[in-house]
């Protein structure tokens, strides 16, 4: 069997995969000639109806045409859920330990629990996207083998690992939209021919070619098990920099891009969209203008770079030196290692930087402050990139020991590293620690109707450390290592501009950040005290846990110290009409006794991805950002161009679906650090501008961003207005 | 006693004049004194706009051209293409060089370089698709096939009679016609793939282009309007006559053109709906009443609702760059802006 895989298009970045067959469509290709009913129907919602308003009812009516043309012809019956499960492991489309893990009488239950949820898909695009890029299907890629209820089932059995209890409540959890992995989890827990539950990979590489080397082919192993890589540049000597004493001779960092670049192009190569990769370099690395003019329009061929995406790190520093006016210096990394005897990127630049910068054996060389401000800005008009970590705001907010220096391809995954060793022969001589990390998002207008909001937390707790304690990547050992020692996983959000709609609350209004912050404020006590419960029921905490701040309690001090309740009466009502306790101080120091004594058993619990994907399978608007119009046109590789209306949107509700481009930047920024407080690893944050803006515009975000303790900043996305007389009648989009 | 000196505009010509007085003096053009605020919008939106083709990842959409299609849908995309290079080579060597002559005011002359330098970009960026997709016996098939092409040598041939005429208003007719009416026929295919998840990464190029061409035909037909206003009625009324006579003339040609190619693959109703429906928005430019009712121009909504030149399409960064980014405007940070 082959066992290559294939890169699926997720929008939120959690790259995953596919087993073999599934980039082919179920059935035989219609001819470009065949006219899709559904897709005309579901296009229908880009155009108002003759009294001007949006036909949700043509969406519908393109699901039930969908189903009825296309899914239920080509999906297999069986006469029996057992002949069903039988000859799916049989024909080695299921792995069978999962589901033996059971006793086939609950499995059965689990089906009929399951299917008693009567699962509608609301949206043509969430039933089009499930079919499409998640479903089982036959390897010829013909027939679809599940449905819906199926995934999910197949899923909580493998996450479950024979917790009948844990299997029943992702089953509750997962069909009523309460919890839903990450597109790797969900596309591919108990398929036979799959890639790995793992969403996203982070990889320091050092200032030496076997490292480099190293870095390129764990590029490659992770893409082709359908991860997305984001590795570390910083360390990597300038071009110009000596090799072997001798100057002048090092060629920098862009080169580097470009060999990863076509990697990612190549592992993914059979699949509908290249391999997805970042590479982040700090501000003050001197190819950093290089690296930043490889997003140029006017770029050279040899040094431009299409698909790698980019992230900058920022210290403190850098915004000071821009606010007095000044220069700021970009030091050598191969001269700083040889100075401090660690590599740049484990350095604190803020705390070094007059000392580096007083330092004649340090080669530096210098730039306007704000004029690197500036081009970044100019650079993210021009391409939406690149990405930036405030990396002091980072180290401040982590509580495990030592230093963040890179985040991951959708900038929310923050975690420490430690460097690898090789020989030269690129074997491990020593094995660091290199980041991965799974990823789930409740949906909070579904978790807001939870029972039990402090349980369905606790679920998906147990799910994601279920994907990290089965998980292991030995194509890269220093991913392998760092998950056994650390267990880290990231609990996301999504659908909370969805739900303040619903609930007539504008987004970024003061209710809206006051509701943000005390539901972020609610989960991280449950996310906290789940970990605590299974380090507890295990006897084990993560590695490094005695030198953390949950062990010195200083973690808890912000929630012991002060009173944390709803600044408005909606709010407060929110919560008490939905029966949720808000954790009290005493509730915390209770936790904070728990947790000294017993350790939490994931390094990192929290990490709020943008959720493109999934959250239009779940019907919810992606992450905690505002939806990006009324009506969405989402375009991706292997769908095309589809329609999809904001969940919760009715023709009466409309005012509270303003778009992100309406609602600026200010109040986007202001619910992300009203979330980001309680968020131990980072949150993607998109930002969005209309084409009127200037850089100077772009700029004043990210100060203001910086200054609200926003950890890392996502995508810039721009919209153009059609010049006014070239719009096209009727047509929703050029009159929202 | 002083006098005060006649307006520059009056003593003197732009280069284009020259032509018709060796002797005037000339003056250079001055983006200070905008007569036409138009002409400034039109030009900081194209240059705004402004793109290469280098800039789509075209190679993402290799496996779909090798697997996914079959050779008959193959040819007739290298075809439909080599249809849509042809019309742009007009444009970009012809048809609005041959505007900037009859340009109402200076800035106007400097829009049509800039759009005559996209169009050539356009038709350079088909070429980008072919180099990247096909081999280079199937480009060579497919150009000589538009060489042996009667139809489509007719369609141009049709237009560039006009372009070389004594009129100005019956070039911008044929230009806006042929912008509107021959263009749109060939974006039917790739709009229709994108919406099927074929090539869509030719579709964001092709959007890219859309974009462009919606500015063009509308400032064509605006600029055709001012200069409409200063006729007679009689004059009016021969120009209206003339553009229904042209329209007539290209629709055929049009129909005979698009029948060829999407016929053998069941698209031809469709595209002639389209058809009709970008000749009446051809004379929406052009500010004449419309020729086709509304049943006739019932446009499939998956190709209307992928049509809206405003980049507010949602694309996903990890398949493609999208449409929606443009050269952003620089603006230095003022010290208050630091105020922290």
């Amino acid at each position: 069997m082959d066992t290559t895989v294939i890169g699926d298009g997720t929008a939120g970045g959690m790259s995953a995969v596919a087993a073999p067959a599934a980039t082919a469509q179920a059935g035989p290709r219609e001819s470009v000639g065949a006219r899709k009913d559904y897709h005309a129907l579901n296009a229908m919602l880009n155009m108002y109806d003759c009294d001007g308003r949006i036909q949700f009812g043509k969406d519908r009516e393109a699901v039930r045409q969908y189903f009825l043309q296309h899914v239920n012809p080509n999906t297999v019956v069986f006469p029996t859920l057992k002949e069903k499960i039988d000859h799916l492991i049989e024909n080695d489309y299921y792995e069978e330990a999962p589901i033996r893990h059971y006793a086939w009488p609950f499995v059965e239950d689990l089906y009929r629990r399951a299917y008693a949820y009567k699962h509608r898909f609301r949206t043509f695009l969430g039933a089009f996207k499930y079919y499409t890029s998640y479903t089982l299907k036959t390897f010829d890629g013909s027939r679809y083998l599940e449905r819906y209820e199926d995934r999910v089932v197949a899923t909580a059995l493998y996450l479950g690992a024979g917790d009948e209890a844990l299997a029943a409540r992702l089953v509750d959890d997962m069909m009523t939209g309460r919890f839903q992995p990450a597109t790797p989890t969900f596309l591919n827990a108990g398929k036979a021919q799959r890639g790995e539950l793992v969403s996203c990979f982070l990889l320091r590489v050092e200032d030496n070619m076997e490292s480099i080397g190293r870095g390129i082919n764990s590029a490659l192993q992770l893409s082709k098990r359908g991860g997305g890589v984001a590795l570390l540049l910083t360390n990597l000597r300038e071009r110009g920099a000596p090799i072997k004493k001798i100057e002048n001779q090092a060629s920098g960092v862009v080169p580097v891009m470009k060999l990863l670049e076509d990697s990612f192009s190549y592992a993914n190569q059979l699949g509908a969209r290249q391999g997805a990769g970042a590479v982040y370099l700090h501000a003050h690395h001197p190819d950093i203008m290089r690296f930043l003019d490889t997003k140029r329009e006017n770029a050279d061929e040899k040094i431009r770079i299409k698909t790698l995406s980019l992230g900058v790190v920022v210290p403190d520093i850098t915004f000071e030196l821009a606010k007095r006016n000044e220069d700021m210096h970009l030091f050598s990394p191969y001269d700083v290692e040889r100075e401090y005897g660690k590599p740049l990127a484990d350095l604190s630049v803020s705390e070094h930087y007059d000392d580096m910068v007083a330092n004649p054996r340090i080669r530096k060389t210098a730039l306007s402050a704000r004029e690197f401000f500036k081009t970044v800005a100019e650079l993210q008009f021009e391409s939406g990139y690149p990405y930036l970590l405030f990396e002091d705001t980072v180290n401040r907010a982590n509580p495990v020991p030592g230093w963040i220096n890179m985040s991951n391809l959708c900038s929310e995954i923050l975690q420490v590293n430690t460097p690898s060793t090789y020989d030269a022969a690129l074997g491990y001589e020593t094995v660091g620690r290199d980041v991965s990390c799974n990823l789930g998002s409740l949906n909070i207008a579904a978790a807001m109707a939870s029972p039990d909001l402090g349980a369905t937390v606790e679920t998906a707790v147990r799910a994601l450390t279920s994907v990290s304690d089965q998980s292991d990547i030995g194509a890269v050992p220093s991913v392998a290592r760092g998950n056994d020692l650390s267990h880290a996983i990231g609990l996301g959000q999504m659908n909370l501009h969805g739900y303040l709609a619903s609930q007539r609350i504008h987004y970024g209004s003061e209710e809206g950040v006051d509701f943000t912050d005390m539901y972020f404020y609610t989960v991280a006590y449950h996310a906290l005290r789940a970990s605590n419960r299974i380090a507890t029921e295990r006897g084990t905490a993560f590695d490094g846990f005695a030198g953390s701040a949950y062990a010195d309690g200083s973690y808890f001090d912000k929630y012991t110290d002060r009173t944390w309740e709803p600044a408005t009466a909606r709010v407060r009502d929110l919560f008490a009409e939905a029966g949720i306790h808000l954790p009290t101080r005493d509730d915390w120091r209770e936790l904070k006794r728990s947790v000294q004594a017993h350790g939490i058993y994931n390094q990192y619990l929290q990490a709020v991805p943008p959720t493109g994907s999934i959250s239009y399978i779940n019907d919810a608007t992606a992450s905690i950002h505002p939806v990006a119009a009324k009506v969405e046109i989402r375009k991706e590789g292997k769908l095309g161009r589809v329609y999809y209306p904001a969940p919760h949107l009715d023709d009466d509700n409309a005012e509270y679906f303003q778009d992100a481009y309406e609602i600026g930047a200010e109040k986007i920024i202001d619910t992300y650090a009203a979330a980001t407080q309680h968020v131990d690893q980072g949150l993607s944050c998109t930002l969005f501008f209309r084409d009127t803006a200037t850089t100077r515009d772009l700029n004043r975000a990210q100060i203001h961003a910086w200054r609200k303790g926003i950890k890392t900043l996502y995508y810039i996305r721009l919209r153009q207005e059609a010049l006014e007389g070239t719009e096209i009648e009727n047509c929703l989009s050029c009159t929202l | 006693m002083t006098t005060t000196p006649a307006p520059l505009t009056e003593v003197s010509v732009t280069p284009p004049s020259y032509r018709h007085d060796p002797l005037a003096r000339l003056r250079p053009v001055n983006w200070n004194r905008v007569t036409d605020e138009k002409d400034l919008e039109v030009w900081n939106r194209l240059t705004a706009n402004f793109w290469l083709p280098e800039k789509v990842p075209l190679s993402n959409d290799v496996s779909a051209w090798q697997q996914r299609l079959s050779p008959e849908e193959r040819t007739l995309t290298m075809r439909v293409f080599t249809g849509l290079t042809m019309l742009d080579t007009v444009q970009a060597t012809v048809g609005e060089i041959v505007q900037i002559q009859d340009a109402r005011t200076e800035h106007e002359e400097a829009v049509y370089t800039n759009i005559a330098f996209m169009q050539a970009v356009h038709a350079r960026s088909y070429s980008s698709v072919f180099s990247t997709l096909a081999t280079t016996p199937e480009i060579d098939a497919a150009y000589r096939w538009a060489v042996d092409n009667d139809v489509l040598q007719q369609r141009c041939k049709t237009v560039l009679a006009h372009y070389y005429g004594d009129d100005p208003l019956k070039r911008k007719v044929a230009s806006t016609l042929l912008s509107s009416l021959l263009l749109y026929a060939g974006f039917y295919l790739p709009l229709h793939f994108s919406t099927h998840a074929l090539l869509t990464n030719t579709a964001d190029m092709i959007r890219l282009i859309l974009r462009d061409k919606a500015v063009h035909g509308y400032y064509s037909g605006y600029k055709y309007q001012r200069g409409l206003e200063k006729l007679t009625k009689a004059g009016q009324d021969e120009m209206r006559e003339f553009t229904d006579a042209l329209l007539d003339e290209l629709y055929e040609l049009e129909l005979q053109y698009s029948g060829e190619l999407y016929e053998p693959l069941g698209l031809m109703d469709d595209v002639a709906v389209f058809v009709r429906y970008n000749a009446n928005k051809a004379l929406m430019n052009l500010g004449h009443p419309t020729r086709f009712g509304a049943t006739e121009t019932e446009v499939n909504p998956e190709i209307l609702a992928a049509l809206s030149p405003g980049a507010d399409e949602n694309h996903d960064f990890f398949s493609g760059s999208g449409s929606s980014y443009v050269m952003g405007k620089a603006e230095d940070t003022a010290d208050d802006d630091w105020d922290f």
